[in-house]
């Protein structure tokens, strides 16, 4: 069984190469998946838990759906405030 | 809903500990000064929407804004004319036929990946003053009921840290805060969490926040305890409530009796209906005082007009849509076995008919709004579980289909959609539950059955030498 910190590495590749910006949970589930095949969803969502605990990853919500992103990478909270992404 | 721990802060708490406006602040301004209230923007298309018979969503954000602006400036956190910017920009939207809000974001509260949801104008220019506007969701209490205290407290907070509109409730169920700034939204969060002891509730890819019906705490009908399972799988399910990893949203409602309060069989992924096993208890003393008149049908519901003499034939017996009803003139029969729960006689005769006393709930899957594949009503899978503490029979059933769904659906797919997407074989057998007639929606339109081979005797396995010795090529 995959250790929570081998998880969130994973995670963290994913979320920094990734063309996407935003992407779902299950698009991550399946990348960790790829490279440790065993790993149960639970524990990607309590490694994915952790990194945003960190502030490695946030959550992207539109009310009715939320997306991880990489902290930093594509919208953050200035870009969305003044709409200079737009 | 009480956060952990504090369920009972309100029995003791009172609203002057918490306040923050004295009651000059909070009665600030006159009938006539409302009358004569002029917006900041002109708004002559939301101006005649104030004129019908109707109580208008303008004239309350007017009330709201002429007393915004009579608070003293130190009281208000964020800018004292939100609600004029906002009828500014409703205005706007309704001459140009477009929102001007801007959907969705990163804001939240640290470590919570639902309850806030964030909304942005798209003419900050123009309105300074909404140039964020999120939402807030907070857990109502099971059945929502208030002290005026909370009540008041939680609008202090708001008219404080937000805009000071609500509302209540949303269709969630949640007490909806409508209006503040990103930098409020910890102190607004640390403040209810504190002071008033409520949570955030739900939104994104999360359990959404669970609703029930007013249950035992007033109605006779209820077959289970609504509030109590509410709280419990609530409190149970914190995680799946705050940290999102589902494929979509995913709702409990929980009905005490098929007349489904709170609509769960439209509106929830998982509907737990109250129902009962043994057979509906009759007063034939009360059906005969409803024939003769002395008691009023409906409980007097639809006394408002002459109806006429009650007619139990007409209004009962013939309307039964499973005709397993009989009335000789004397005593009135129920071939229970082919009833359907429809209530309609329990609520026209609530003195005569009781629901039965061996009670539990049905559990229903799949209902949902028209996104894809049209609007759906949850399927009845669970015809009877035992509700009683602790759940746990109840709880092994959530985290199966949870399982089934996570590793299933697919992005933004409801569970009900997976459900079409996989069949209903496939989902009782991911439940363990035998197929029943009351699953099947529709006479079957394919004509093909495969069998699996251990549905059939002796299976399908052959041995090719043997069957070939048979028939030689």
């Amino acid at each position: 069984m995959a250790s929570i910190d081998e998880i969130k590495k994973v995670i963290v590749d994913f979320a920094t190469n990734t063309k996407k910006t935003k992407f779902y949970f299950k698009d991550m589930e399946k990348a960790v998946q790829k490279v440790i095949p065993d790993a149960k969803p639970r524990e990607i969502k309590k490694a994915a838990t952790a990194l945003v605990n960190e502030g490695t990853l946030v959550y992207f919500s539109t009310g009715s759906s939320t997306m991880y992103g990489l902290k930093g990478r594509g919208i953050s909270l200035e870009t969305e405030e003044t709409g200079k992404a737009d | 809903m009480a956060a952990e721990g504090q369920e009972k802060l309100w029995e003791t708490k009172k609203y002057d500990d918490v306040r923050i406006y004295s009651d000059e602040e909070i009665w600030n301004y006159t009938d006539e000064e409302l009358a004569n209230y002029k917006c900041k923007h002109d708004i002559p298309l939301l101006e005649e929407l104030e004129e019908g018979p109707w109580p208008s969503f303008v004239s309350d954000i007017k009330q709201e804004a002429l007393h915004r602006h009579k608070l003293p400036p130190d009281k208000l956190m964020i800018p004292a004319d939100v609600c004029d910017d906002l009828l500014g920009q409703v205005e706007l939207s309704y001459v140009e036929k477009e929102t001007h809000w801007k959907h969705g974001g990163i804001v939240g509260v640290f470590g919570y990946g639902g309850g806030v949801i964030g909304r942005y104008s798209d003419q900050q220019e123009k309105f300074p003053s909404i140039w964020a506007f999120h939402t807030l969701r907070v857990n109502q209490p099971a059945s929502k009921f208030y002290k005026t205290d909370y009540l008041r407290a939680l609008c202090d907070i708001w008219e404080y840290r937000g805009s000071g509109l609500t509302n209540m409730h949303g269709s969630t169920g949640d007490t909806v805060l409508l209006g503040t700034h990103t930098e409020q939204l910890e102190p607004i969060f640390f403040d209810l969490t504190h002071d008033l002891g409520v949570d955030l509730g739900g939104s994104g890819s999360n359990l959404r926040t669970p609703s029930c019906c007013v249950g035992k705490a007033r109605c006779e009908f209820a077959c289970y305890d609504t509030q109590d399972i509410c709280y419990e799988l609530t409190m149970y399910y914190q995680d799946e409530l705050h940290r999102p990893a589902f494929p979509y949203k995913f709702k409990f409602k929980f009905d005490g009796c098929p007349n489904c309060c709170v609509a769960s069989i439209a509106r929830a992924d998982m509907s737990y209906i109250g129902t009962w096993k043994d057979d509906i208890r009759i007063d034939q003393e009360a059906v005969r005082a409803y024939v003769a008149g002395e008691l009023k049908p409906n409980a007097g519901a639809f006394g408002d007009r002459d109806w006429g003499p009650f007619d139990i034939q007409k209004e009962v017996i013939d309307l039964c849509p499973a005709q397993c009803m009989e009335w000789d003139g004397k005593e009135l029969k129920i071939n229970n076995k082919e009833c359907v729960r429809c209530m309609h006689c329990i609520n026209v005769m609530p003195r005569a008919l009781r629901i039965g006393t061996d009670t539990g709930c049905s559990i229903l899957f799949g209902a949902k709004a028209p996104i894809l594949e049209g609007a759906q009503m949850s399927l009845l899978a669970i015809p009877f579980i035992r509700v009683e503490k602790p759940y746990d029979n109840i709880k092994a059933i959530v985290e199966r289909v949870w399982d089934w769904w996570m590793e299933e659906g697919k992005n933004r797919e409801r569970l009900g959609e997976l459900i079409q997407r996989k069949s209903i074989q496939e989902f009782i057998k991911v439940l363990g539950v035998p197929a029943i007639p009351q699953m099947v929606k529709e006479p079957r339109s394919n004509p093909y059955i495969f069998w699996k081979e251990d549905e059939v005797p002796g299976g399908w396995e052959r041995d090719i030498k043997e069957f070939r010795k048979r028939h030689p090529r």
